[in-house]
C-alpha cells in the first residue's frame, strides 16, 4: 500500500514536471500573472483581444489547473481571521501590476464600498488583458464549476485533487457521527523537531477530560470564538466542544455573551443613565431556576447560536453607497459623458451591556473610526467642542491633543455621534405574558409610538433604539429586525454548506423622529438605507 | 501541640508537615480525615512528587482564610479572568509545572487551585488561533484536511463575524 502511494505521488509529480515542460514559457502556477499577457502567446497571437487568444488562456488554464494555485487563492480567501478584527489601515500595499492582480484588487475595493477606485481597478485590469474576468473565475471558482467538466481527462492531465482522492477512499461521515468518533482519541503530541530526540513535552495530553473541560468552560467564558477555534486544534477537542452543552448552558444563562445582558426593556434613558426599577428584569433563561431548552431548539449551543442576541464585541455597521447624476460643464459644448457622484457614507451602532448604544451617522470610513467609537470618547468629543468655543481654543486644543490619542477625524465625526438605549422584543407571545411583565416594563415618555412601529411589535428579533435627535426636543427613534445572512447553497454532496453567525445583520424596519415638545412623530424615508453588518474589533467586550 | 498538622508523603518518598486547617483545603483530605479520624501516621499522596506537593501546599497556606467556595457560576462572583496578583505569580511555572499542579488540585480536590490554573491555561489560548494553540501546547493535528475543513464550516457561526 505504501509503496504504491509513493509510487503515485512519484508519477504525478512527474507528469506535473512534464507538463511543466511542454507548457514552456508559462509561468509558474503559484505566481501571479505578469503584467502583461504571457510572452509566448503575444509573439504568436499579437492581439490579446483575439478570441483565439481567449482559448489559449482558457485552454492553458484548463489543462493545468492547477490546484496549489486555487488552493492558494481559496486560503487567502478565508484564513487569518484573526487579522480582521483588527481594523487597523492595511500596511502600505504593493500597487497591482498584471491585469489580475487589478482584478483582485477592484472586487477588493467593490466589496469595501469604494466604487470609484474599484472602477479604475476594473478598467486597467480590462485594459491589460480583455480576458481578465475568466483569469479570475479560474483562479477563486474553478473548484466550483471545472470539476465535473475536467473528470474525463483527469486521466491525462495531472490528476485529481487531492481531496478528492482520498474521498474515494473513505466517504465522509456526517459531521456529528464523525465528531462522536473523535470521543476517547487521545490528544495527539507534537513530534520531536529533530528526528531521534524525546518529543517537546505536551503535559495538557495527560490531563483527564473532566479538567479539559474545566479549561474550555474558561475560555467560553472569555471568548465563545476562541472556543470554536480550539475545536480546531485536535479531534479530542472537537468533540468536547460539541458535546458539552453545559458550556452552552452557561453561556446562555450568563452575562458575558449571553442572554442575561440582553435588555426586553429599556435599562438606561437617552443619555446613558441608568434608570432603576424594583422590578426583577426579564431574562428568558433565569440561572435560579432550572431552565428548559426553548422548544424549536435540541441543544444550547443551537441556542446559544439562533435565539436572538446582540453582540457586545464589535461594531454594526450599514454601508449605504448611492449615485446621483452630475450636471456636466456647461462650458463644454461637447460632453461626453454626464459625470456621476458616488456616495458613500455608514451609519454605526455599538452596543453596551448596560442598554446604551452609541449612534454615527457619518462618512469616516470604517478603519479611521470604529476603534475609537466608544462612550467615552463621544464624551471626549463633545467636550472639546465646548471648550474650543471660548476663547483660548488653541489651550484647549493643546491640551487635548496631549492627553487624548484620538485623531481628529475621528473626534470630528464622534462629536456628532448620538447617545440612546436599545432593548430587545421579549420572546414570550403576546398570550404567555401576563400584566405583571407589562409592569416591569420602563414606562416610554413616548406613550405615543408611531402605528408601525406598535403594530408589528411580536417578533422576538425585533430591536428598539431609541437616541438623541439634532437637537434636545428630538428624539430618533430606530426600529431593526434581526437577520441572519442567507447561506449560498453548496454544490457538493459530500460537504455541508457553509454555517455564518446567525442573526449578525440588523435590518431596517423604520425610523422616526419625535419631537417632544409639540408630540409629533415624523417618519423618515429609508430609500437609501442597509441593514447594518455585525464586525468584530479587537478587544471590544472581551472578558 | 499547639497547632495540628498532619504528614504527606510525596510519591517520592518525602514527608512533609502541613497545619491541618491549611491541609483541609483539600476536600479529599477533609473527607477522608472525617471518615478515619485522627491520624499521626503519613497520608500517603500517590500521584504527586514533592516539588508539586510543596507548590501545593504554599497555595492552601496563601489560602487557608478565604471563604470556602460557595458552589461556582453565580454572577456575584469575580470575572471569569480575574487572578489576583499573588496567585499570578504563583502560576508563572513552567508548563509542565503548570499542568502537574491542575492535576493534583483535581486529585485533591482543591477547587480554588482548580479554578486558578485552568484560568491561567485558559488566558495561554485565549485569542489564539487553532495553530497557534498547537504550537503552545505541542498538540499535532490529528485533522485530515477534509475533516478540518468540515468541523470548520461546522463551527463557523461561533466566530461572529
Amino acid at each position: 500500500m505504501e509503496d504504491n502511494a509513493e509510487l503515485e505521488s512519484f508519477r504525478r509529480q512527474w507528469r506535473e514536471e512534464v507538463a511543466q515542460r511542454t507548457k514552456h514559457t508559462r509561468p509558474a502556477p503559484a505566481q501571479p500573472r505578469p503584467s502583461k499577457p504571457p510572452t509566448a502567446p503575444t509573439s504568436q497571437f499579437p492581439s490579446t483581444r483575439h478570441e483565439a487568444s481567449q482559448h489559449e488562456e482558457e485552454h492553458g488554464g484548463a489543462a493545468s489547473v492547477d490546484h496549489g494555485e486555487i488552493i492558494h487563492g481559496m486560503g487567502h480567501l478565508n484564513v487569518q481571521p484573526s487579522d480582521e478584527d483588527a481594523f487597523h489601515a492595511p500596511a502600505s500595499r504593493e500597487e497591482p501590476k498584471s491585469a489580475l492582480e487589478h482584478f483582485e484588487r477592484a472586487v477588493e475595493k467593490e466589496a469595501e464600498g469604494k466604487l470609484g477606485d474599484s472602477v479604475q481597478h476594473y478598467r486597467k485590469a480590462y485594459r491589460l488583458d480583455s480576458a481578465v474576468d475568466k483569469t479570475y473565475r479560474n483562479k477563486y471558482f474553478a473548484a466550483a464549476w471545472k470539476k465535473p467538466a475536467q473528470a474525463p481527462t483527469s486521466g491525462g492531465t495531472t490528476g485529481k485533487p487531492a481531496d478528492q482522492q482520498s474521498k474515494d477512499e473513505t466517504p465522509m461521515l456526517p459531521t456529528p457521527e464523525l465528531i462522536a468518533s473523535f470521543a476517547h482519541l487521545p490528544i495527539p503530541q507534537a513530534e520531536p523537531l529533530i528526528e531521534n530526540t524525546p518529543p517537546p513535552p505536551c503535559p495538557i495530553s495527560h490531563v483527564p477530560s473532566e479538567v479539559l473541560v474545566e479549561i474550555f468552560r474558561h475560555v467560553a467564558l472569555m471568548d465563545p470564538a476562541t472556543l470554536c477555534r480550539m475545536a480546531l486544534v485536535c479531534k479530542r477537542f472537537a468533540y468536547h466542544f460539541a458535546h458539552e452543552q453545559h458550556i452552552w448552558r452557561r453561556l446562555c444563562q450568563g452575562s458575558e455573551f449571553g442572554f442575561k445582558s440582553m435588555h426586553y426593556s429599556f435599562a438606561c434613558d437617552l443619555h446613558g443613565n441608568p434608570e432603576y426599577t424594583l422590578a426583577t428584569r426579564y431574562t428568558p433563561f433565569p440561572q435560579a431556576v432550572p431552565v428548559q431548552i426553548p422548544e424549536p431548539f435540541s441543544s444550547w449551543s443551537e441556542v446559544f447560536q439562533v435565539f436572538p442576541r446582540i453582540r457586545y464585541t464589535g461594531i454594526y455597521i450599514s454601508t449605504v453607497n448611492y449615485t446621483r447624476p452630475g450636471a456636466a460643464a456647461a462650458y463644454q459644448n461637447v460632453s461626453w459623458n454626464s459625470p456621476i457622484h458616488i456616495v458613500t457614507y455608514y451609519r454605526y451602532l455599538r452596543f453596551y451591556p448596560d442598554g446604551s448604544v452609541v449612534y454615527l451617522l457619518t462618512t469616516v470610513e470604517p478603519r479611521d473610526v470604529v476603534p475609537h467609537i466608544s462612550k467615552e470618547n463621544v464624551k471626549a468629543a463633545r467636550a472639546t467642542t465646548q471648550k474650543q468655543h471660548p476663547r483660548h481654543t488653541s489651550d484647549a486644543a493643546g491640551a487635548a491633543e496631549a492627553t487624548d490619542p484620538i485623531p481628529h477625524v475621528a473626534l470630528e465625526a464622534l462629536r456628532h455621534a448620538h447617545r440612546g438605549r436599545w432593548r430587545l422584543t421579549k420572546p414570550v407571545s403576546d398570550s404567555d405574558s401576563s400584566s405583571e411583565d407589562a409592569q416591569s416594563e420602563v414606562p416610554s415618555a413616548y406613550e405615543s409610538l408611531p402605528d408601525k412601529a406598535a403594530a408589528s411589535q411580536s417578533d422576538p428579533r425585533d430591536l428598539i433604539i431609541e437616541t438623541e435627535g439634532v437637537g434636545p426636543k428630538y428624539m430618533y427613534l430606530l426600529q431593526l429586525s434581526l437577520r441572519s445572512t442567507p447561506v449560498g447553497k453548496s454544490n457538493h454532496p459530500n460537504v455541508s454548506p457553509p454555517n455564518p453567525s446567525k442573526n449578525t445583520k440588523l435590518a431596517w424596519k423604520g425610523y422616526w423622529s419625535y419631537n417632544k415638545l409639540t408630540d409629533d412623530w415624523a417618519e423618515f424615508g429609508l430609500k437609501n438605507d442597509r441593514s447594518f453588518v455585525f464586525r468584530r474589533v479587537r478587544g471590544w467586550g472581551m472578558h | 501541640m499547639s497547632v495540628p498538622t498532619l504528614t504527606f508523603q510525596s510519591n517520592d518518598g518525602v514527608e512533609i508537615t502541613v497545619a491541618r486547617d491549611v491541609a483541609e483545603r483539600s476536600v479529599l483530605i477533609k473527607n477522608m480525615l472525617g471518615d478515619l479520624g485522627d491520624t499521626d501516621e503519613a497520608i500517603p499522596i500517590p500521584n504527586v512528587n514533592e516539588a508539586v506537593l510543596r507548590k501545593v501546599i504554599e497555595w492552601c497556606e496563601h489560602h487557608k482564610g478565604d471563604p470556602p467556595n460557595t458552589g461556582d457560576d453565580d454572577d456575584s462572583r469575580r470575572k471569569t479572568t480575574d487572578i489576583d496578583e499573588w496567585d499570578q505569580k504563583f502560576m508563572q511555572v513552567d508548563q509542565e509545572m503548570l499542568f502537574e499542579i491542575i492535576l493534583a488540585a483535581n486529585y485533591l480536590d482543591i477547587k480554588g487551585l482548580l479554578d486558578v490554573g485552568c484560568k491561567t491555561v485558559a488566558n495561554m489560548i485565549k485569542g489564539k488561533s487553532p495553530e497557534e494553540i498547537r504550537k503552545t501546547f505541542n498538540i499535532q493535528n490529528d485533522f485530515t484536511p477534509e475533516e478540518e475543513d468540515q468541523i470548520r464550516r461546522e463551527n463557523e457561526w461561533a466566530e461572529d463575524r
